[in-house]
This record gives structure tokens, sequence and C-alpha cells, in this order.
């Protein structure tokens, strides 16, 4: 390419991502673009399955998905928005690796008309309002669902009963959440929180903070594991130290690895806030939108309790 | 020459009496932290406590092992968490196989992670040798490839529910200690005989020195660098095996990060991050060091932030502390 196509390539580039509404005009079936965390994470993966089979089944738009490479890539998750706007998309679905350092971008998008819908993790309402736009939230309530899980511990433990908690990463707005609904069924409980540490949502990790956590502490009675991958380590640890049945575990998730520890009692609860469906129910939002509606506010998804055998 | 590598200059007990020097410099730091944690934390000092800080280290120990391998030939390996991730869902697959019996399930599964952990540490040390690229960046493209590769196999899934028969390995004891913890002692063991009685040990000692002499005596460096890479390697497959028997899962997303621990234990084990100075006895003591001040933290109630603050703080203590040691033997020298 010689330096004047090159230039005349570059300016039209750059007036594709100044004008998005230009280069979608062109399109007949609506685009949506879903940007989506980290695929390695079961969860994610998953809940982008869930959402491709989805647009096969409804029809009618075309889905562009894209991941990025770890759970904190926010300069890589920043890079797939701006590509999807020069792709010319109609609306994205994104699920946020941080709540605020996305918004600019996203902002910059709903100001030149694509329709935005926020899934997984909330953006920060104060950056919202500084930035002038009111974005959709489709998702669970991650806090609720902590909540109810813990509140099993606390029924089976009765009032006192000396707990900890082992919480995911550090800074993680769905760890946050969870650590707060796990105090929340603490305090209604009437439990005592004698620890709580994280161990960065890893199975290892959690097994050996765990296990070095009881000898501090003999006398835990119950755990509230922040994920399901934590959970099977604390399980092994409770196995090691022969306290299986005397030292009781609730989590979040139902990973499917999670099965035999529920049925066999080990596990009392976990919680499935239905990911696979997350990205479609923001799909169907987003869909909305572009048919003229204009959403605001949280739309909570469903959130279920499962019950292990040893629950009552 | 003799000027350019002192060490070897002189008298076999005059080497020793240093290297002892040493380690025992590292012994006395540990037995400092030992000291210090049993009296702030009542705890710490139980027959129990003990046994769980040895399970807690075995897989650092035995990663550590083969990083010694790398990092005194003069390289590095960056990959060994991604490839323990790749061996062990290959390994949890292969075990999985319902067409097969238990036991042959279990026997091709571990051969399988062996065998993943020796190709890929022996393709480490190819590319890198052959190319002469620099091992830094060569393990580094390897560590994207296998963790790539593990999710693949995987789809991002959790592999459980092994054979009772293999898991129960996992916290089995013998004379009250860990089996996998012995079996981590025994490959440091074996580490040691092959660093310090064979030529192979010898060649990677010199390499690590100065590889342009090794070439200039007329030895090639190219064998001993494969097989030293294939070394870290086998140990990363036994280390996987390790993991997936003691938790019962293998996921391609386990071992993130677990290269920078096992580069902490050899390099705070007295190892010279630039090659050719160190051994395995430092290596286990820096594999201690780690297990139990991060065990002691926690025992003594010292929250998250500020015990990952003062693992810092300590890692980087003992290579200023090295740095003077290594200046203190070479004026005795």
């Amino acid at each position: 390419m010689d330096r004047r196509s090159f230039v005349i390539a570059g300016f039209g580039a750059g007036m594709l991502a100044a004008f998005p509404g230009f280069a979608r005009a062109a399109g007949g079936t609506p685009k949506i673009g879903l940007v989506m965390k980290s695929l390695a994470n079961e969860f994610f993966k998953d809940m982008q399955e869930g959402a491709v089979a989805y647009a096969k089944k409804r029809g009618g738009f075309e889905l562009i998905p894209v991941g990025i490479q770890s759970e904190t890539d926010i300069d890589g998750q920043i890079a797939a928005v701006e590509n999807l706007l020069t792709r010319g998309v109609d609306a994205i679905v994104i699920a946020p690796a941080d709540s605020r350092a996305l918004l600019p971008p996203v902002a910059r998008a709903v100001k030149s008309g694509v329709k935005v819908i926020n899934i997984d993790v909330a953006f920060d309402p104060e950056s919202m309002k500084k930035r002038g736009v009111d974005i959709a939230f489709v998702g669970p309530d991650n806090r609720a669902g902590a909540k109810m899980s813990g509140e099993v511990l606390a029924q089976a433990l009765g009032r006192g009963g000396k707990v900890v908690i082992v919480e995911g990463n550090p800074g993680a707005e769905n760890a946050t959440q969870r650590k707060l609904g796990y105090q929340d069924a603490i305090t209604a409980g009437g439990l005592t929180l004698i620890d709580s540490r994280t161990a960065h949502w890893e199975t290892e990790e959690a097994n050996s903070v765990f296990t070095d956590m009881l000898t501090a502490h003999p006398d835990i009675q119950g755990v509230m594991a922040a994920n399901d991958s934590m959970a099977l380590g604390i399980v092994k640890a409770i196995q090691a130290r022969g306290k299986t049945g005397a030292i009781k575990v609730v989590s979040f998730d139902d990973i499917p690895a999670v099965k035999p520890l529920l049925e066999s009692g080990a596990l009392l609860a976990t919680v499935d806030q239905f990911g696979s469906q997350l990205a479609a129910d923001g799909i169907d939002e987003a869909l909305k939108e572009i048919g003229g509606q204009n959403l605001t506010g949280w739309i909570k998804t469903e959130l279920k309790l499962v019950k292990g055998k040893g629950a009552a | 020459m003799s000027a350019a590598t002192p060490d070897t200059a002189l008298p076999l007990r005059f080497r020793r009496s240093r290297l002892l020097l040493r380690d025992a410099g590292i012994g006395v730091a540990l037995l400092a932290l030992v000291a210090f944690f049993a009296l702030a934390a009542p705890d710490f000092l139980s027959g129990t406590n003990m046994s769980n800080i040895l399970t807690q280290i075995t897989i650092n120990l035995i990663l550590a092992t083969g990083m010694t391998f790398a990092i005194l030939i003069g390289g590095i390996d960056l990959s060994v968490g991604a490839v323990m991730a790749l061996c062990a869902v290959v390994a949890g697959t292969v075990m999985k196989l319902d067409a097969l019996p238990e036991v042959v399930a279990v026997g091709l599964g571990i051969a399988a992670s062996l065998g993943v952990g020796i190709a890929a540490g022996a393709l480490n040390g190819f590319v890198s040798a052959f190319w002469g690229v620099p091992s830094f960046i060569v393990t580094l493209g390897m560590l994207n490839v296998a963790r790539g590769l593990a999710l693949e196999v995987t789809n991002a899934r959790t592999i459980y529910d092994f054979p009772d028969s293999f898991i129960a390995f996992g916290t089995a004891s013998l004379f009250g200690l860990p089996v996998m913890f012995l079996l981590a002692l025994a490959l440091l063991a074996l580490g040691w005989v092959v660093l310090t009685r064979t030529v192979f040990g010898r060649m990677i000692y010199a390499i690590g020195n100065n590889e342009e002499a090794v070439r200039l005596s007329g030895h090639r460096p190219f064998d001993t660098k494969v097989l030293a890479f294939a070394v870290t390697g086998a140990c990363v497959g036994i280390a996987a095996i390790v993991y997936v028997t003691r938790l019962s899962i293998a996921n391609p997303i386990l071992g993130v990060g677990f290269e920078l621990n096992a580069i902490a234990a050899v390099i705070i084990g007295g190892t010279s991050l630039s090659g050719g100075r160190g051994s395995l006895v430092g290596t286990l003591l820096g594999a201690i060091i780690i297990g139990v001040l991060g065990n002691g933290l926690i025992l003594m109630g010292v929250t998250d932030f500020i015990r990952q603050i003062i693992t810092g703080l300590v890692i980087i203590l003992a290579v200023v502390l090295d740095s003077y040691r290594a200046r203190l033997s070479r004026s005795l020298g």
C-alpha cells in the first residue's frame, strides 16, 4: 500500500469510527455486539454459549461475541468495545471487567446512538451520572443470593454458631456483594464471624487458607465460600481434618463439580444464578431498545437456592 | 580461565565449606522465622500444623526442584503453572475414560501427565537452545500455548469425580508425614544426586557459569540444555498429579502464578538468577520459608493485604542478603 492510499484508508476507518450510524445504515438485520469477560472462566464460557445458542434459536439479528484474555484485562475490553463501534453495531451487551474504567468508551457509544445493556456487574451509578448516561443493568442480585445461601447455614447452626467467610478476589464487585450478603445472613441469624480471608476464587489456595484458619480457630462450625471452586478445596480440607459433617459449608455458583458434594451432604447449599441465560436476557433487552423502548435501572434476573442432602 | 571461574579452582574441601556457609545463612533465617511464629502464634508448632505446612509446600517444592535446573543452567521457565494445568487436565481426561479398567486408566493418566510435562519442557529447551533465544520469552510463549490447550481440551470445564483408590494417595501419610511430601523430598534428593554426582549435573553448572567456555572446550551445550528443561517439565508433570490427587479436581485455570512462587523459592534458596551458582538444599529451605511465612501469618491473624506486603518484602530481603553472602564468599576466596 503506498502512502496516499494508506492515508485514504485511514481516513475512511476514522469516518466509520466517528459516525457509527453511517456504517450501520448499510446493513439490514440489526447487529448486536456481546462483550464478555474471560472465557477461561467456566461461568462466562457457559454464558457465551447460551447467548450463541439463543441467537441461533431466535434469529432476526446478528450476534458478534468477543471475549478478553483474563478477568482483569481492562485495556483489552476497552479495545473490544471500540472495535465493535468501528464495525457499526446497533447495540452492545457488556459484562464490564471494571465498573468504572469501561464507562468512557461505553458512554461514547451511547451518545453516538448505539444501545447499551449492562450485564453481570453493574456500572458505577456515580460515574454514570458524571458522564450523563443511565444504562440499564440486567443481572442477579449477588448480595441477595449470598444471603439466601448464608441463611441455610445460619439455620443449620443456630444462633451463636461460629463461622468464617472465604472471599473472592478483593476489589471484584461480585466478591464484594457476596461478602456483604453473607454478612447480612450472619447478622440476621445471630452467627459469630471469626475470620474472613480471600482465596482468589481458587481451589488450591482455598484448601491451604482454610486449613490454616482451622488451625487458628479449631472451633469453626461453618464456612461461607464466595464460589464453588473454593468450596471444593474447603471440603477437602475438612475431610483431611476428619471433620466431615461437623463443619458445614455453603457456597455460590452451582457448577457441575459440586453435585456429588451436595448429594453427600458435604456441601449444604449453593446458588444458581442461571449464568448461561444472563447474556441471552441482556440481548432480549437490547432488542427492546433497538425497537424504540428506553430502559433504565436494574432489571433483576432469577436466582435459585440449591439445597444439598444435609440442608433442612 | 581459573580467574574467571574461581569456584572450580579451589580445593574441593574449601568449596564445600563455602556452599555450607551459604545454605547455613538461609537455615538461620528459617530458624529465626520459626522461632518468631512459635512465640507469636500458639498453634504454630503443633504436629498437625507442621504436617499442614508440609502438605501446603509440596507442589511448590516439586515445581521449584525443576525450576532449579532451568535457573542453574542460566535460563528460567515461566510456563510451569500453565503446563501444570495442561498436564492435570490431560491426566484427568485419560483417568475418566470409561472404556479402561480403573487401574489402567489411572496409570495411563499419570504417564500422560509426565509425558506432556517432559514434552513441553523439552520443546522449551529445544527452541531456546537451537535458535539461541532467551528461555524467558520462549517459556512466556509456552505459558500461553499450554493455557490455551488446557482450555481447549476441557472447553473451560472442571473435571471431577476421580477413582477413590487414586484420591486416597493425596491425603495418605507415612510415619506421620504426608506421602506426597515424602515423594517431593525423594525427588529433590534424586535431583541433588544428579546435580552433584553426574556429568550432566556438572555440565549444567558449567553452562550456567560460562557457556562460551564450555563450547570452547569442545562440548556441545545443546543436549544438556534440552535435557535440563525436560527435567523441569517432568517435575511439572509430577506436580500436576499431586494436585489432582490432593484436591480431586482438574481444571484448566489451576496453577496461575505458580511459576512465581517456584522462582521465589529457588532465589530465596540462594541460587543465582544468572545461573551457575546454587543448590537444591537451598531450594528446599526457600520453599519451606515461603510456606512457613504464608501459614504463620494466617495463624497470627494478619490480614490478607498485609500478608501480601510482608511476603513481598521477605523476597526482596532474601535477595539483598544473598548479594552480601556472595560478596562475603568471594572475599573469603
